[in-house]
Order: C-alpha cells, then sequence, then structure tokens
C-alpha cells in the first residue's frame, strides 16, 4: 500500500503491483504443480469425515432412519437442520458474485470465484439432506412432478416441494453462473498447461476462448444477465425454504417474520463460512495479497450488519409472541430461552449476535485470528439457530402429553461430520483443480489496469 | 498379379464366393494363391470346408432326421421342462413386497365366505371372571377377540387381556411337542409313562398333586372328582395371585355364606370404594364400568352418582373419584370404624343404634380425631357423611380385595347401617365351585413334598414356581417330587423344573363350560383345530383317568357334553332335544338358566365385634399390585400387553415401586432410582417411580413382572416382586406394614409412553391442559344450573373463524360425513380402546427401547393429566387419536399427496405413495401420527414379529405398513368399507351408526360414539350438539371431528 492514500483513494484491491503473469503464476500454481503434503493431509481428514458419515448413511439406508434420534414428536431433527444450514451457507456465493457485482462491488474479486465454488458445493450437500431424510428414500422420485401411469401429480400446495423447486433452480443457476465464469481462467491454464489430456480437457471446457473483444464483450453481456437473474435467487431460496416452517401451524414455526429473519441468516451464515475457508485458503496457498485484510474486513462488516438483523429478528420473535397475546405461542418463546434446550438458545444468541458485535472495532475487524475465531463461532451459531427452531419447537408443541425430549444418537453426528466431509473435499478437490480466484477479472482490478480518474474528475 | 501385394479389389475378388468354387488340382498352388484364408481347412483347399461353403445347410439337415439319433426329451417334455423352469423362475423372484403365497380353497367350508367375517362365541379363561367372548374368524383363523353382546356379564366388551390375549394363540414360541426331560417325545410315551408314574404314586399311597387355578367348569370340576376316584391318593389344589378370599370370608362371618351378591352399581348415588379399584383391576371390571358409567351419562336425566374413593394407592378407580381422600391403606379400617361411629352412634342412622356390642366398639372411634390424625379435609368427610346419610340404600362401599377380612366386615356393616344391602342383586351371585386353597393346604402340600410324600405333582396350566411365596421354598420341594408334569402352552418357570412339559391347547382351541354367577353357564368352543401337536389340558387329565379310552381330538367334547345331558340339561327344562339344545348354547355361548341365588343370612353383629382390628402403623406400606397388562405374569409374553401404557403412570414394559412425591424425597430418590424394599427376610430391589397422589408411605408394586422364563419377549421384563409375598401375611398377600425402604446404588430407567413433568413446580406448566383448551370441566352443580355454561364460561376459545374463506378450499360433505364423539364423564381410561385398535390394525409391537425414544405405534393414546398439588392432583383422562380435521394441517403441506381427505370427511393415508418425510407429523397439532421408523416387526427381538405363524394374526383387511411410512388412525376405514359395500348390495344409504370402530367396539364405558354427523337424528349429532361438546384446541381452527364431551365433576365447590 503506498503511502501517500487519501480518504478518497480506493484502497487498492491487490497488495503490491503484480503483473499478469505474476497473478497467473501465484493462482495457477495449485493447479498446475504436485499436491503438496499440506494438501494430502487435508484431503485425508475430510475424505475421513466424508466416509464416516458415508457409513453412517448406508447403515441407515439399510436398517431405516430408526438408527436416527427423530421420534415422535420430533420429526425433524439433523437431517433438516443440516439441510437449512448448508442451503444458508450457500448463500454467500451468489449474494457475492450477483448483488455485489450488480452493485460494483469490485472487492467482491478476490473471494468471488471461491464463494461461488462453496455455494455449489454447500447447495449439494444441502441437496441430499432432503433425499436422505425420508423413511423410503428409494421413492425419492415421487417429490419430482413427472407424468407417470399413475395419474398422480405431486402437492403443490406442500412448501417441501416448493423446495424442489427453490433448491434445484437455484443450484442450476448458480452452477451455470460459476461456469461461465470460468471460462476465460479455463482458457488461461489451456494455455498455459504442457499436459496433452489437460490440455485437451481445458480445451473442450473453455468453449474455444480466445479473449477476443467479441468474447469478452458477450461474455460480460451474459455475466450481467445471469448476475440478474441469480438476484432474486439469493433472496427467494431461503424465503421458500422459510415458508417449511413458516406455513405450518407449529408455534415457533408460524411465523410470518420467517423469511427475511432466514434470508439474513443465510447470509450471515454464509459469509461466516466464505471467512472461513478464505483465511485458510490465503494461507495455504500463499495469497495473502490477493484475498487481503481490506477484503476480509468488508466481509466483517457484512457480518456485524446480517449478525445484528438476525439479532433484531430473534429479539422481535419474542416482542410478537408477547404481543400477540397467544399463550401457546409465549409459551413456545419462553420455553426456547428457559426450557430444556435452553443451553442451545443462548449459544445461538452468544454466537449470532453478542460475538459479532466486536466487529464495531476496527482493530477486531482487522485481526485475522479473532475473525478466524468469531467467524468460526457464527458457523456454530447459525447451526444452532436451525436447532432452536426445529427441535425446540417441535419437542413442545400443543398437547403436553406428547412432549419429548430429542437426543442425536452416533448416526446423526455421523452423517453431520459426513456433511462436513463432502463440503471440504469437494472444496479441496476444487482448490486443485480449477483457479481458486478469478485470474482474468483480478488483472481487471489491478492498479494501472483499468483507465485510471482522476481527483479533478477527468480521465 | 504380385501375390504378396493385394489391392481392395482383389481382395473381394479373391475372397468372394466366386472364388471358392475353383476346383484345382494342386494344393499347395492353390494354397500359394490364397492370399487370405479363413482357416487351414480353406487355405489347403478341405474338401468337407468346400461344401459347407457351397452348401447353406449340412447334409445332415437336409436329409430326414433320424429320430433315433435324436436325443431322447421329447417336444413335449422339452415344454414341460421349459415352462417348469419359467414358472420356478417366476416363482422364485419375489419382491418385498411379496410375501408368500395365497392358497385358495379347493373346496370351500360351507359356512366361509371369503373375504367375509365369521364370529363365534366362546369364553375367555385370562382369569376368573370367564367372560363371553366373540371371536372374529377370516378364512378360519381367528383374528380378534370381543366381548359377546349375549352374555349377561360381559355384554359386549372384553378387558385388555382378554382382546391382546390372541396374540397367545399365534405366539411363535409356544410349544408344539411333548417334551420329556427336555427332550422331544410322543404323547404315547410320555402318557405311558405318567400313567405308570399316577398308578405307583397312588398305590406306594403317595400323593397326586394337581396344582390348578380357579376351577371355574362345571366338567372340568367332575372330572377332578373322577380323578381322585380313580387315583385315590390325588388332591387337587387351586390358587390364585389375586383373589377375593379375604372378601369371601368376611362375607361367611358376615353373612354365612362365601358367595357375593351381584352388585346393581348403576342404581347407586353414592359409591365409596375403599383401596378399591372396581373400575380398573379388580374381577368383574368391564360389568362395574357398564354399570358405573350408566351413571355418568349427560344424555340421560338421570342424576350422576357421587363417587368417593379412600386409597393409599393411585387407581383407575381413585382418579375417576369425584372425592379422592388420600389414606394410608391400613388406616382405612379405623376410617370405616370412624363413619360407622359417626352414623350410627351419633346420627343413630339405624337399628344398630340399639345394638350394643356394635355400639361399644364404634364408641372408642372418633372421626374428627382421624381426620385430624391424617390430615384429612372435614369438608369432604362432611359431605361424604352427609350423601351417605341422604341416600341411604342408594348408596354402596365397596372395600378392595387387598383389605383384610375385618375391613371387609366393617364394609359390610356399613352397608347394613346404610341399608344399602338394597343394591346387593337379589338374583345373582357370585358361584364358586370350587374354594381356592388356603395357604394351610398350600403348606401341608409343601411339607409333604418336602418329605418325599408326593409322587407327582401335575401343574395343571399354572406356574406356582412363580407365584408361590419364596416361604414354601417350591422350586426345592418340586426336586423331592419323582415326577413332575407341568400341562402348559408356552416356557414357564414351573416347566423348566420339570421332568414332562405337555404343550396344551389354547383357549381358543379348547372346549369347556364354565359357571360363574347364578343364572347361566358360559360356553367355550375351540375356533381353531389345535396348531401344532398340543391336546387340551382337560382332555389329557381324561385320558389318563379313562386309561382304556384312546385318545382322540374329541374326547373332552364328548365329556362335556356328556355332563350336560346327564346332569345339566335336566336343570334347564328345555323343550328342545338335547342335541338342538346343545348346538344353541354352543353358537349363543351362553346358557341362561332360571335359578335363584341362595338367600343370605342377616347380619352377624358379633362377626363385627369379633373380629381383629387392623391397626395403622407409621411405617411403610407394600401394595402389590394388579395391573391392566400381564396380569399375575401369564400375559408376560404377550408384547402387545407389555406394550400397553399403565392407565395412570403411562409406564410400559416394567414394574416399579411407586414412591409418594414426599415419601421419594424423604429417602432422597427419584423416578429410576433403585431402592431395596425389605419385608421381614424377604428383599427385592425394584426402580422407584413417584407417583403424584400415593398415600404417603405407602409403595405400590405391580405382580407379574420378573418373569426368568418366559420366552423371547416376556423373560427379564420387570421385577419379580411375588418374593416379598408371605405364605402367612399379617395382613393379606398383597398387602404389608412394617416395611423398610433404603437407596441403594444405580437407577434403571422406566419407559413411559407420556413424558412425567413436575405440575407444581413450574407456573408455565401448571394448568396448561385447561389453559389451552384440551380439557374443559366443570361440575355437575354448574352443569344443572346453567347447561350451557361451558361455552359461556371460556369466551377465548370460541373464536369465530378467522379464515374466512379458509386458505384452501373446503368440501362441503354433501352425503355422509364421518365423527365420533368421546364422553369424558364414562371414560375411566382403562386402556380396552388401544388394545381394541392394536389387534384390529395390525400395529407392530415396538420394545421398550423405542418407547424410550418416543417412537411407539398406538393409533390411540389416553393422555392423562394432572392438575392441583402433586399429594392430591386431579386426574383427567382423554383418548386422543387422529382428529380427522375439516382442514387438516397434515394434508397441504405432504409433497407427495399421501394424504388426503375423502368426501366423507375422512383423513386418508395413502401408504404405497408416502415417502415419508414426516412433515404431516411436524405439523399435526394433535401429533396423532405414527412414524415407522424401522420395520418395527423386524427390529423387535429378533424379528420375532415375523416368526410363524404370528402372520396369521393379521386383520386381513388392514395394511401393513412397511419401514420409513407414515401411518394414523383411520377411523377403522375398513369397517367402514364394509358399511358401504352391504349398503351398495342392499341397494340403501350407508347407516352411520352401523359402523362401529374398534375402539368404539371395545369401550366398556360405551365413551365412544361414532356416526354420520349429517344423520341429524343419529346419536353422534346429537353428542356434536350437546352443551359439553367442544373440541381440542378449537382456537387454530383445523376444524376437528372428534367431538369431547366436557367431564363434569360432581363435587360441590367450583371447578376450573
Amino acid at each position: 500500500m503506498s503511502l501517500d492514500a487519501t480518504f478518497t483513494r480506493e484502497i487498492p484491491l491487490l497488495e503490491g503491483k503484480s503483473s499478469f503473469k505474476e497473478i497467473d503464476d501465484v493462482i495457477a500454481k495449485p493447479v498446475e504443480s504436485k499436491p503438496t503434503i499440506k494438501w494430502w493431509i487435508a484431503i485425508g481428514i475430510s475424505s475421513t469425515a466424508l466416509l464416516i458419515g458415508a457409513v453412517c448413511l448406508g447403515l441407515t439406508f439399510w436398517y431405516g432412519i430408526g438408527l436416527w434420534g427423530n421420534n415422535q414428536p420430533v420429526g425433524w431433527a439433523f437431517d433438516i437442520i443440516n439441510f437449512v444450514f448448508w442451503i444458508g451457507i450457500g448463500h454467500a456465493g451468489t449474494l457475492i458474485s450477483a448483488i455485489l457485482f450488480l452493485f460494483r462491488q469490485k472487492w467482491r474479486t478476490g473471494i468471488a470465484r471461491f464463494a461461488e465454488a462453496m455455494t455449489i458445493f454447500a447447495v449439494m450437500t444441502a441437496g441430499l439432506f432432503p433425499a436422505i431424510h425420508t423413511g423410503r428414500p428409494w421413492l425419492d422420485g415421487y417429490l419430482l412432478p413427472y407424468p407417470n401411469q399413475h395419474n398422480l401429480w405431486v402437492n403443490f400446495t406442500s412448501p417441501l416441494l416448493w423446495d424442489v423447486f427453490a433448491v434445484s433452480t437455484y443450484f442450476t443457476v448458480s452452477f451455470v453462473f460459476w461456469y461461465v465464469g470460468l471460462i476465460p481462467d479455463l482458457a488461461t491454464l489451456r494455455d498455459r498447461t504442457t499436459s496433452g489430456i489437460k490440455k485437451f480437457v481445458y480445451t473442450i471446457f473453455s468453449l474455444g476462448w480466445r479473449g477476443s473483444n467479441r468474447h469478452w464483450q458477450h461474455y460480460e453481456r451474459v455475466y450481467l444477465i445471469l448476475a440478474g437473474l441469480s438476484t432474486p435467487l439469493v433472496l427467494s431460496v431461503h424465503t421458500i425454504v422459510s415458508f417449511d416452517f413458516a406455513v405450518s401451524v407449529i408455534p415457533g414455526w408460524h411465523t410470518t417474520i420467517f423469511p427475511p429473519y432466514f434470508v439474513a441468516g443465510a447470509i450471515f451464515s454464509g459469509f461466516g463460512m466464505v471467512s472461513t475457508v478464505l483465511i485458510i485458503v490465503r494461507k495455504v496457498f500463499d495469497m495473502e495479497h490477493i484475498i487481503t485484510v481490506n477484503t476480509l474486513e468488508k466481509m466483517n462488516k457484512i457480518l456485524l450488519a446480517t449478525g445484528t438483523m438476525v439479532g433484531y429478528a430473534y429479539g422481535m420473535e419474542f416482542f410478537i409472541a408477547w404481543y400477540s397475546g397467544n399463550p401457546v405461542e409465549q409459551f413456545a418463546f419462553i420455553n426456547r430461552a428457559f426450557g430444556p434446550y435452553a443451553w442451545a438458545y443462548w449459544i445461538m444468541i452468544s454466537c449470532n449476535v453478542l460475538f459479532p458485535q466486536l466487529f464495531w472495532f476496527k482493530k477486531i475487524r482487522r485481526n485475522i485470528p479473532i475473525t478466524f475465531v468469531i467467524v468460526i463461532l457464527v458457523n456454530v451459531g447459525m447451526w444452532f439457530e436451525r436447532f432452536v427452531i426445529i427441535v425446540t419447537s417441535l419437542h413442545r408443541d400443543y398437547l403436553p402429553t406428547s412432549w419429548a425430549m430429542y437426543y442425536p444418537t452416533m448416526y446423526d453426528i455421523g452423517i453431520l461430520l459426513g456433511s462436513f466431509g463432502l463440503f471440504f473435499t469437494l472444496i479441496i478437490l476444487f482448490a486443485r483443480t480449477l483457479p481458486v480466484v478469478s485470474m482474468a477479472e483480478l488483472k481487471a482490478v489491478t492498479e494501472n489496469a483499468q483507465p485510471k480518474i482522476h481527483h479533478n474528475g477527468s480521465e | 498379379m504380385d501375390k504378396g501385394k493385394l489391392n481392395i479389389s482383389n481382395m473381394i475378388i479373391e475372397n468372394g464366393p466366386e472364388a471358392k468354387r475353383e476346383d484345382s488340382e494342386d494344393l499347395v498352388e492353390q494354397a500359394l494363391n490364397k492370399t487370405y484364408w479363413r482357416s487351414f481347412k480353406e487355405l489347403y483347399n478341405d474338401p468337407d470346408f468346400k461344401d459347407a461353403v457351397k452348401y447353406e445347410f449340412t447334409k445332415e439337415s437336409e436329409e430326414k432326421p433320424d429320430l433315433s439319433k435324436l436325443s431322447g426329451i421329447s417336444r413335449r417334455r422339452f415344454l414341460a421342462l421349459m415352462s417348469a423352469s419359467a414358472a420356478l423362475a417366476a416363482a422364485g423372484c419375489s419382491n418385498y413386497k411379496d410375501k408368500g403365497l395365497v392358497i385358495a380353497y379347493n373346496q370351500k367350508p360351507e359356512e366361509v365366505v371369503l373375504g367375509l367375517p365369521n364370529y363365534y362365541a366362546s369364553a375367555c379363561t385370562g382369569c376368573g371372571s370367564a367372560c363371553g367372548i366373540l371371536v372374529k374368524t377370516r378364512e378360519g383363523r381367528p383374528i380378534k377377540i370381543d366381548g359377546n353382546p349375549d352374555h349377561p356379564v360381559s355384554k359386549g366388551k372384553i378387558c385388555t387381556k382378554g382382546q391382546a390375549s390372541i396374540m397367545n394363540l399365534y405366539n411363535p414360541e409356544r410349544l408344539r411337542e411333548p417334551m420329556f426331560n427336555k427332550l422331544q417325545t410322543s404323547w404315547d410315551e410320555a402318557n405311558k409313562n405318567i400313567v405308570n408314574e399316577l398308578k405307583s404314586a397312588s398305590s406306594s399311597g403317595k400323593e397326586i398333586a394337581i396344582i390348578t387355578h380357579s376351577v371355574l367348569s362345571p366338567s372340568l370340576k367332575k372330572l377332578l372328582d373322577e380323578f381322585k376316584v380313580t387315583y385315590p391318593t390325588a388332591k387337587i389344589y387351586s390358587y390364585e395371585v389375586f383373589n377375593d378370599t379375604p372378601k369371601q370370608n368376611a362375607w361367611f362371618k358376615s353373612y354365612g355364606k362365601r358367595t357375593i351378591p351381584a352388585l346393581q352399581l348403576d342404581k347407586a348415588k353414592v359409591i365409596l370404594a375403599l383401596e378399591s379399584d372396581f373400575l380398573g383391576n379388580e374381577l368383574n371390571q368391564i360389568e362395574n364400568t357398564r354399570l358405573y358409567s350408566q351413571t355418568r351419562d349427560v344424555m340421560s336425566k338421570n342424576e350422576f352418582s357421587r363417587l368417593y374413593a379412600v386409597e393409599g394407592a393411585v387407581t383407575l378407580t381413585g382418579t375417576n373419584a369425584d372425592y379422592r381422600i388420600r389414606l394410608r391403606t391400613d388406616a382405612i379400617e379405623e376410617f370405616v370404624i370412624c363413619i360407622l361411629n359417626e352414623l350410627v352412634n351419633r346420627k343413630k342412622v339405624s337399628a344398630f343404634a340399639a345394638d350394643s356390642r356394635v355400639t361399644s366398639v364404634l364408641a372408642s372411634y372418633n372421626l374428627n380425631d382421624f381426620a385430624a390424625k391424617y390430615y384429612l379435609d372435614l369438608k369432604s368427610l362432611n359431605q361424604l357423611i352427609e350423601d351417605l346419610t341422604k341416600h341411604q340404600g342408594e348408596g354402596i362401599i365397596l372395600a378392595g380385595d387387598k383389605l383384610p377380612e375385618s375391613t371387609h366386615i366393617a364394609a359390610n356393616l356399613l352397608n347394613e347401617v346404610l341399608g344399602n344391602t338394597k343394591l346387593y342383586s337379589s338374583e345373582s351371585e357370585n358361584v364358586e365351585l370350587m374354594p381356592l386353597s388356603t395357604n394351610d393346604e398350600l403348606s401341608a402340600l409343601d411339607d409333604n413334598m418336602q418329605k418325599g410324600g408326593v409322587g407327582v405333582v401335575i401343574h395343571f396350566d399354572t406356574n406356582p414356581v412363580f407365584h408361590f411365596s419364596p416361604d414354601y421354598n417350591y422350586a426345592e420341594a418340586l426336586k423331592k417330587v419323582h415326577t413332575v408334569v407341568t400341562l402348559t402352552e408356552e416356557i414357564s418357570e414351573s416347566a423348566e423344573l420339570s421332568g414332562y412339559v405337555l404343550p396344551i391347547n389354547d383357549p381358543l382351541e379348547s372346549w369347556g363350560d364354565f359357571k360363574t354367577r347364578t343364572g347361566f353357564y358360559s360356553l367355550q368352543q375351540p375356533i381353531i383345530a389345535p396348531l401344532y401337536n398340543t391336546r387340551q389340558k382337560e382332555a389329557i387329565l381324561l385320558n389318563w383317568k379313562d386309561l382304556e379310552k384312546p385318545y382322540n381330538e374329541k374326547i373332552y367334547n364328548d365329556y362335556i357334553r356328556e355332563n350336560w345331558e346327564k346332569n345339566l340339561y335336566p336343570v334347564f327344562g328345555s323343550l328342545a332335544p338335547f342335541n338342538k339344545f346343545w348346538l344353541t348354547i354352543l353358537h349363543d355361548g351362553v346358557a341362561l338358566v332360571n335359578e335363584k341365588s341362595e338367600s343370605a343370612g342377616t347380619f352377624s353383629t358379633g362377626a363385627f365385634a369379633e373380629s381383629s382390628r387392623m391397626k395403622a402403623g407409621s411405617d411403610f406400606i407394600v401394595l402389590l399390585q394388579n395391573n391392566n397388562s400381564v396380569g399375575d405374569g401369564r400375559f408376560a409374553s404377550n408384547g402387545w400387553l407389555q406394550e400397553l401404557p399403565n392407565p395412570i403412570t403411562k409406564t410400559v414394559w416394567d414394574n416399579y415401586a411407586a414412591l409418594s412425591p414426599q415419601a421419594a424425597s424423604e429417602i432422597g430418590v427419584n423416578s429410576n432410582d433403585l431402592v431395596e424394599i425389605t419385608l421381614g427376610s424377604k428383599k427385592q430391589t425394584l426402580p422407584v417411580f413417584v407417583q403424584p397422589g400415593l398415600a404417603d408411605k405407602v409403595i405400590e408394586i405391580s405382580l407379574g413382572y420378573g418373569r426368568t422364563a418366559a420366552g423371547a419377549v416376556g423373560t427379564g421384563v420387570g421385577v419379580n416382586a411375588n418374593v416379598l409375598i408371605s405364605k402367612a401375611p399379617a395382613i393379606t398377600e398383597r398387602f404389608y406394614n412394617n416395611a423398610q425402604i433404603t437407596k441403594v446404588s444405580g437407577t434403571y430407567e422406566i419407559a413411559s409412553t407420556q413424558e412425567h413433568y413436575p405440575i407444581d413446580s413450574d407456573p408455565l406448566l401448571k394448568d396448561i391442559q385447561y389453559k389451552r383448551g384440551i380439557i374443559r370441566e366443570g361440575t355437575y352443580e354448574e352443569y344443572k344450573t346453567n347447561p350451557k355454561f361451558l361455552k359461556e364460561k371460556e369466551g377465548r376459545l370460541n373464536l369465530q373463524p378467522i379464515n374466512k374463506p379458509p386458505v384452501y378450499e373446503s368440501k362441503d360433505y354433501t352425503g355422509y360425513k364421518w365423527g365420533m364423539a368421546i364422553d369424558l364423564n364414562k371414560c375411566t381410561g382403562c386402556g380396552a380402546c388401544i388394545t381394541a385398535c392394536n389387534v384390529e390394525n395390525n400395529i407392530p409391537i415396538v420394545g421398550k427401547d423405542q418407547v424410550i425414544v418416543n417412537r411407539e405405534m398406538m393409533w390411540i393414546r389416553l393422555d392423562r393429566y394432572y392438575s392441583g398439588t402433586p399429594d392430591a392432583p386431579k386426574t383427567s383422562y382423554q383418548p386422543m387419536l387422529c382428529q380427522h380435521c375439516d382442514y387438516a394441517p397434515c394434508e397441504n403441506v405432504c409433497p407427495v399427496v399421501a394424504t388426503t381427505h375423502s368426501n366423507d370427511g375422512l383423513n386418508a393415508m395413502a401408504y404405497n405413495r408416502c415417502v415419508g418425510t414426516r412433515y404431516c407429523s411436524n405439523n399435526c397439532p394433535y401429533k396423532v401420527r405414527r412414524f415407522n421408523y424401522f420395520d418395527f416387526r423386524d427390529h423387535f427381538r429378533d424379528s420375532i414379529q415375523y416368526a410363524e405363524p404370528l402372520d396369521l394374526l393379521a386383520n386381513p383387511e388392514v395394511t401393513v405398513r412397511s419401514r420409513g411410512i407414515m401411518e394414523k388412525c383411520t377411523f377403522c376405514i375398513q369397517r367402514i368399507m364394509k358399511e358401504r359395500q352391504d349398503a351398495i348390495q342392499e341397494n340403501r344409504k350407508v347407516i352411520g351408526s352401523n359402523v362401529k370402530t374398534a375402539c368404539q367396539e371395545a369401550c366398556p364405558a360405551y365413551a365412544i360414539v361414532f356416526g354420520d354427523v349429517n344423520d341429524k337424528e343419529s346419536e353422534i349429532a346429537k353428542y356434536r350438539e350437546h352443551e359439553l361438546a367442544y373440541s381440542v384446541l378449537e382456537e387454530i381452527k383445523v376444524l376437528p371431528n372428534v367431538t369431547y364431551i366436557a367431564k363434569l365433576r360432581n363435587v360441590l365447590e367450583e371447578s376450573k
């Protein structure tokens, strides 16, 4: 950073002056070099977790989901908690790549690719849960509307069906968006590689990209359109996921605040997870000058904003429960905060609302270790938010005679672990096979890459 | 042409068909000319090859076939084999949905119409009541037991045990072959040897002991008498763990006869139950419940009765009482005498006031002092005195069968004083064919066994090793007996110690006749041929008695017939010939006879004056209780009963020591902690269950648990409390004082279908059932003054529909529409409906581990709510089942439309379509949906529920649900469909009252009404429009179709 920085001057997005070649070298290095021992350790851990999850899931398929802790009345537990949690994680990517793109937030450049990839992997992980949570997963096809000889159609009034559409749309659009963004970089890799097989693969997937002016024009246009298409999805997916609960009659679920509350929470958790992973990645791949402290600080600001929104929603739920005068609703919330699962509630409150408040301090925002701890806590807190919403609402609903406690089993925990295993295995494989930062976009934000805007307004 | 190289056209030419036709002499030359060759034969121009190329078919094929050279398999045989293998392949491949073969009748029995049930009358032998039953069979196999409507006692109803006992018939672990020293033997061999033993015992003067349960059958009694003639040293011993011997003794002393008259409970205005569970676990509970519920009928104009219960334990009767007075069981006698003193000495209500023998005894008792000593509420005591005085001749005092003789005599006196003997039926009384053996008689047998004076012991379908007090040391005594024979259906502790174990017929495979009351006989006929190589226990004895007669399946039938023809038929004075008479009574299951009960003598005041007085102590009391599930342990292998929640505590699969909250805190224990209970030299360790309402220092323990040899299901369930029984008890066999209780280390988890919450500690939970409009109650007074009080009282709950128009389109139900009403005034919470539903709807047993994680599968549950203080809780029962809501919240959330609404108002489940998202269950405000988290039949006890022949038990009208799908109450849709079929066939409209759901059919209190709510004349419509009708959780507007009639408590103070 130059010493003569003024307030009117934008903080550079890259630290130091990197030539285009240097950028290519740094970003393509993990793809082009042999995996390091660090990489093998990382994939070893994540694939072990994945394997544990796969074994637990296999046993679940064989014996039935009775292996889990779900019961009467807690019909949904870790299965749907994990689903909502991972869908939420998936929100950061689209937000960063679409909404921040439309708002011309250039600082997104360093993290957009990674965040998008995380979105896709998180949605893939999330998508697993609705499929495996059913009692008869071999009949999951019934959830899709397809013409059949029984003349049976799906139930369009069921929010669970809306989920099917919302999640699959979201996945498709996010995937296309991510892929389109990858094309120029795939072409770069194609041009750099010496291996015949790699060249063949990159050639196919870079769709004949030559970086001509025309290509760039089309590319920018498509990217803009896709960004426009994805933007409503950022808001709609979690809105629809929240309908799973809001449409029901169960106290603690039956709440109109859920859509905005869920979206804020999803962005919050998504940014939490992006930060968690990026802080590791920038260290491991020596990209500290590309994914800069400035970028992380901006993300921390968003965490502070969304965390506070979520905190507002928590407070508002209590207010409405009191204001409604509905004793069942009031009980549900008092039970959340002071009932048998109060510990989960207070984990949620402290991780999601209290700790992010530390980001009011610039020193903390820019302190990487503290940020790392807080974003991990955010991940924990957001998982517990879903636990609180799902389990504590179900375990004590209308008739006290049906009340019961829910305790997870080792299979629940194994599958949760497996979901992290799947997510991180995909991330780690991605980091080895594709550029984790958009080379093309990064080049556009290096110093002097763009026509300079002078202080006097002339160009 | 260069031979080494070829162009393409050469290749074709050289290798084309034309090229092959060339004939050349020089093979080598030819070979060299060949540039391409397919084989050496071609290369060297083998003539065969040339032929083969030349002709399309082989020579042989063009010639006429030589049949002799062909294989021996003919075309027919080939086709047969092929079709056989295809059939084999087709039959061999099955999927999980296709279980087994369906075999049609070759020759259809005349009375069987495929798809329609047949009903046969018989009798239940589950306890000493011998209720009449009606057994439903489908294609020859019994599938359900209900009460016989023609039977004067059971009147179409039967208890939980009777209903579930059908599972015993199909128990996969039934003994199938006779055994000698645990090795299979033949009947002939066994009979021959046993008869030799009997003869040698008889000739050497050694005793032959037959140990049986109470003998209720006249023919069996005759047989036993004759057996004693054949084998003069034979003696018959009979015992019941749950008996009313003290009561009978008291009646003998009071009135000079042991038999107790039937009660006209329906005419009672005041009932005082003294540690008596007449609605729950005492004899005749079905009849008692029916009669009692008639005094609680809001549809009739009759006054409500008022039920007072004075008890130390918490019984079904006590929890249903209007006034429940919590009192140590050993103070009850004093209580009765205090009441007597109040009535006789102070109010002089009867002639006994002049009898100094009585008054002098009474004088030393004072109710006020008594009330002060035991902290009793004087207001309710005065109310009791006032009611008893006011309703003289219209009240009844019932003393429980655990209480000692002296208390029963005092209770008899109280009834005499009040003239309540008017409620004793003059026409009907209990009949005792053979009194139970006294403890002295059993001790004598035991001593004789120990001395070696007993040659043969025959356990006649009994299990004394498990049941007898440890004082007898019976297991040791058995070792000194040369021959021990156990006649039993299933393995038992006694069978384990027996040389001969002979498998006997299930009651549903047996003949029998029973006499339990004056006025009628009950008949038992086999519903199915013996499934295995078993024999009826009476037939075995008969075979041993009449040695010359060879055994056949009919010998005992012939014996009963003969007995009836000779001895009983003449008594009836029937005009019909015997054969017709016999078939008629078999068909009816009951034979009514015109006979009067012996007239009772006048009350002997001497009996009261002379009887010893029970002194109340201050130590712990132990009450050994009956239960509605395993009984004395004979139903331990019946999973349905093991899993039937205790009506009050809702526990399953275990017994425990119930303690009052105060006693528990004194000892420093909580539920699930272990305690050791010491009675003299006897000890047992049990888990604690803290039971609100229990009198302090009263320990309640259920018997029948802790079987050590009861098959895969029953072995090791609970703790054996029989070891606490004394053979010479100070009070009675099931009632002990001076018990010590100490905490021991360790805990044991008791499974319960309903979580246990402190009712007083948390203000949020207090009275939650009232606050949420789940339970709505009032007093009878309130109702009389203002019948509409309920609707006016709670304005908040009467919200008008706020969602108009509703979110989802509603049906208008122009035809018939099904609805149910449950009258909470009548429901006692006994659980008969649960068992009926289990049997009717093929509900699997899930096991204790799954109940602990809240996965029980019962479609109907009996919710129990407490209010008030832990010392004196007010209890409310509420059967809860699918409410078939008009706006069912489960329906709109199912993504695959697996649960939908029918045009007749049913919330239906399409099992095949269900993928098991459990969303419907989450969104059900009543949480009545049940999910198959496992294939529970497979999960429980190494898939014993899939073992043969348990599959025969299934109701063919109801799908057996697979793993991973949701299920719930269907309003017995199979029965609705039957009515619909009948209506179509008879070309009439569907009549709602023709459909009876299984729970309704079983309810002994007639608390459940079902029918077409659109038929305004119907009973159900009247219930729905009743002033006391309400639905649970009305305010969420799901419009449930189960209507509850609010319970009215006949108490004087203001209620909630």
